[in-house]
């Protein structure tokens, strides 16, 4: 558990990291933010990875899981939004 | 134990490799006896001076390894006690070759503890900056996020040299599973916080995909149909290289990395990873300054190593067939044939040693018949040729100057901490 840590992501905007608020305009890529955290959000759709034709499909909650282009059953699950971090060592 | 010298030659019954020529009885003579040739105690000769330099290479044996110069190794009257003066006006450093990226030169005339303090200062302690943290927003390449951590962790950075030496350390906080290290950093000094001092931002934002006309003035799909199969040609951003990471200065980074000086890979053709058509890598770095004793990405040397100047003495010529042989023994460049009459350049040819510095020791000479007693191998205990080879974030020349005062600044400490020990404190 000591060398990946894994951070999950604020779901506020503002930094995680980083030193006084009067730093972070100057030093605001310290603060490290995925681009947008949108899980544990029901009512947004997800996109995953058609099987066959590897196209983005969009599903909601209740959708039947299926390709709309080809039809084909099997999806796959995009990899996480979320920033992780990693130790390079 | 005692060491008893007459005539020259050690007597004595403990740790030395030197001969015992004179039976023990007749050195209790000549000791006591009404007429004592020379004293036993009397310093040494400039030959033996000269002898106790060397490190003699036998053919199955090395004799002569360890250093005399120690006070009251040979007895009152030879003075080898260590003199700032002295240790001045015999110290030399000749420079063999100097380049940025590698550097050799001879220490003359200092301990070999002193040397190899020098060469584990610079493989463990010389300070440099390295990618240490990465924060991964994406990767659907193939290799895995930790391999691809660890990968561009060993990258090594450069940038200027002042920006470099104004950067300070970053105090990372310990594995959390490491409680020893967890309690002497709660113990002392407060935690860093990333800041333009002491953190240098990275990005590394690749996508790759087919080659377009429009982007690129080719088809890569309608190429492939055709029977391309370089990945260059069909794709764009296939390979990701280290000089696809872009620095990303913060506050006042931006005035001592600027232009030629901003932080970058010494070397811009390390291939970090191969991509396909829709795999994508974005990732940023932050890098810190750290030293080589805690990872080997530190490290500011690829190697820093020396060796003992090799001497080859010819005791008595070898000349004609036997002299090419002899040369033949060695590396080129190390043994030169001479005509043996010097007023007569058709005689017959003699061996003469060119550059020792070039052998590399091979003890080949010594396993032939011709050879026997005609020659000596040794090495020089106090020569010690360097060779530093940096990774490219500071000059090896500076590193070697870096690593003297690292050296300085811990001896410094030491007396310090000695004299708080007298003071009782």
């Amino acid at each position: 558990m000591s060398r990946e840590q894994y951070n999950p992501a604020p779901l506020s905007q503002g930094g995680n990291a980083g030193g006084s608020s009067s730093q972070q305009q100057t030093t605001g890529g310290f603060n490290i933010t995925g681009a947008s955290n949108t899980f544990e959000d029901t009512s947004r759709p997800v996109s995953y990875l058609c099987g066959d034709c590897d196209t983005k499909v969009l599903l909601k909650g209740g959708d039947a899981i299926r390709c709309k282009e080809c039809g084909y059953r099997v999806l796959y699950k995009e990899r996480t939004n979320r920033m992780i971090q990693f130790e390079a060592r | 134990m005692v060491v008893r010298r007459s005539n020259g030659d050690v007597v004595e019954s403990f740790g030395s490799s030197r001969e015992v020529t004179a039976p023990e009885h007749e050195i209790t003579m000549t000791m006591n006896g009404p007429h004592q040739p020379t004293n036993p105690w009397a310093p040494l000769t400039p030959e033996q001076q000269e002898a106790r330099k060397v490190v003699n290479v036998n053919a199955e044996t090395v004799t002569n390894t360890a250093a005399t110069d120690i006070p009251g190794h040979y007895g009152p009257e030879q003075d080898d006690s260590w003199n700032l003066e002295r240790f001045r006006d015999n110290f030399r450093i000749d420079f063999h070759h100097n380049k940025p990226h590698d550097a050799a030169f001879s220490l003359v005339g200092c301990d070999a503890s002193i040397s190899n303090a020098f060469r584990r200062i610079l493989l463990a302690e010389v300070p440099t900056l390295a990618i240490e943290d990465v924060f991964m927003f994406n990767n659907t390449s193939i290799i895995q996020d930790e391999v691809l951590s660890h990968r561009i962790g060993l990258i090594p950075l450069t940038g200027g040299e002042k920006g470099l030496r104004w950067l300070r350390w970053f105090r990372k906080k310990p594995p959390t599973d490491d409680f020893a290290s967890q309690a002497a950093y709660d113990a002392d000094g407060e935690p860093s916080t990333p800041s333009d001092y002491n953190t240098v931002v990275l990005e590394l934002k690749v996508d790759c995909r087919w080659a377009t006309e429009a982007e690129d003035g080719r088809d890569g799909k309608k190429l492939a149909k055709e029977g391309e199969t370089d990945p260059n040609v069909r794709y764009v951003n296939s390979n990701v290289y280290a000089r696809d990471f872009r620095f990303l200065p913060q506050g006042q980074q931006g005035t001592y990395f600027s232009g030629d000086d901003a932080i970058r890979p010494v070397n811009p053709d390390i291939l970090i990873a191969k991509l396909r058509p829709g795999q994508k890598i974005h990732l940023q770095c932050h890098c810190i300054k750290g030293v080589g004793m805690d990872h080997a990405k530190f490290s500011p040397v690829a190697t820093a190593s020396y060796r003992l100047l090799p001497q080859i003495t010819i005791t008595s010529p070898i000349l004609g067939a036997d002299a090419k042989k002899f040369a033949r023994c060695f590396p080129k460049g190390v043994i030169g044939l001479e005509p043996s009459d010097e007023s007569d350049p058709d005689s017959e040819p003699k061996a003469v040693v060119k550059d020792p510095m070039k052998d590399t020791v091979s003890r080949e000479c010594l396993r032939h018949d011709e050879f026997k007693g005609k020659v000596k191998l040794g090495r020089i205990r106090d020569h010690f040729i360097f060779s530093v080879e940096s990774t490219g974030q500071l000059r090896s020349d500076e590193l070697f100057l870096d690593s003297v005062r690292l050296l300085k600044a811990k001896t410094e400490r030491f007396k310090r901490h000695l004299a708080e020990f007298e003071e009782g404190r």
